[in-house]
This record gives C-alpha cells, sequence and structure tokens, in this order.
C-alpha cells in the first residue's frame, strides 16, 4: 500500500500537468523511476527494488504489458500503478524482493 | 578453472539470457500480426514460456519478467528501469523484437538468492 502512494505521488508531481512530448519522454521516465526508488528505500525495510516504468502517447495503438515472478511468495510482492491525463498513459511497477538477513 | 566455473553458476549471464527470450518470442508470436483478442494471451504465454525456461537453466536466482507488447501505430512509447540490488550478483537485460505490425519488449530480472 505504501508502495502505491509512493508511486502515485511521483508520478502526479513529475508529469502531473503536461501533455505527451517527445524529447521530454525520456527525462520523464528517468526522473519518475528515480525518485520512486529513493522513497522506497527512504522507508528503509530489508527489500531489493526494481521499478519499472512506460509513458505511452493516447493514439489509438493497443498495448499490453505482463509479468511473471519466480521468487518467494511469502515474502516477496509487487504493485502496478496506471496513471493517466489527456495525452498520455503512465504503468509504474514495483517489486520488492526480500533479503535475507 | 573451479572458481571460473562457480562464478558461471551464480552470476548473471546476460547472452544466454537474450537467447532464451528471443526463441520464447519468435515462438509465441512469430509469425502474428497484432490482433486485439489475443494479445492477452500472448503477453501472458511469452513470461510464462521464458519463466519456465529460465528456472529449467536450474541457477539460484529469483527472476522477474515484464512483456509489453504495443501495436505499431505511430504512438510513442518510453520506458525506463531503476534497480537497487547488489550490483555483483544481480543483473537484467531486455530484448527488443518486432514485425510488421507488433513491437514486443521483454525484460527480465535475476536476483541472486
Amino acid at each position: 500500500m505504501e508502495e502505491y502512494h509512493s508511486g502515485d505521488e511521483c508520478i502526479e508531481g513529475i508529469i502531473g500537468g503536461v501533455d505527451y512530448s517527445q524529447n521530454k519522454v525520456n527525462q520523464w521516465t528517468a526522473s519518475i523511476v528515480e525518485h520512486t526508488l529513493t522513497q522506497l528505500v527512504k522507508q528503509g525495510k530489508p527489500f531489493k527494488y526494481i521499478v519499472n516504468c512506460a509513458v505511452m502517447q493516447k493514439s489509438g495503438a493497443g498495448l499490453h504489458t505482463a509479468n511473471s515472478c519466480y521468487w518467494d511468495t511469502t515474502t516477496d510482492g509487487s504493485c502496478t500503478v496506471r496513471w493517466e491525463n489527456r495525452t498520455m498513459y503512465c504503468v509504474v511497477s514495483v517489486f520488492a524482493v526480500a533479503i535475507a538477513l | 578453472m573451479d572458481e571460473d566455473q562457480a562464478s558461471e553458476e551464480t552470476t548473471f549471464v546476460v547472452d544466454e539470457i537474450t537467447t532464451v527470450i528471443k526463441e520464447t518470442v519468435e515462438s509465441t508470436i512469430g509469425n502474428s500480426s497484432y490482433q486485439h483478442s489475443k494479445v492477452n494471451q500472448w503477453t501472458s504465454s511469452i513470461v510464462e514460456s521464458s519463466l519456465n525456461q529460465l528456472t529449467k537453466l536450474g541457477k539460484p536466482f529469483k527472476y522477474i519478467v515484464t512483456c509489453i507488447i504495443l501495436q505499431k501505430n505511430g504512438a510513442g512509447l518510453h520506458t525506463a528501469s531503476s534497480c537497487f540490488w547488489d550490483n555483483s550478483t544481480d543483473g537484467s537485460c531486455t530484448v527488443r523484437w518486432e514485425n510488421k505490425t507488433i513491437y514486443c519488449i521483454v525484460s527480465v530480472f535475476g536476483l541472486a538468492i
């Protein structure tokens, strides 16, 4: 749940009020994953994290994504945040894998 | 000699995994055109088969496989990943594949146990 809020806030903060722009998209995706990762690491939990972000222009094309994970289901988990505005879709996935202490 | 073999077994070997993924994607959607009704099956199939092949390699890793299928329609798509892990043992690789009507991007993340 905390991961969900971190991801959502990060996206809103970076691309909240803007339209899709080809020359800025690179910066946005990089920014979103870095900020999300920083927020997660600040929580100080014993996890390794993988943050994935996809930004797509709204133009009628079809997009499908799928994830499959081979891990310890009792300790590891993931969550995906979908966000959109008038001109683009943004999908951020966070995977957290427990570190054996 | 022994040391080399040991590290072979416990590090993430990008080339090997790239080959496995390419074959999986080819065999699932090699000759197909983008079809809205089938895309769901394709993405699921690709991630499951990839994961199966990877676990067959028998290495001490946890895996995360992500697949994106995009219709070729002129839309712009950007993806980025950021990872917080152990640089010496963990790794990732991304395979981009396309045909006339589909782009397919598969990412594999391997985390040492």
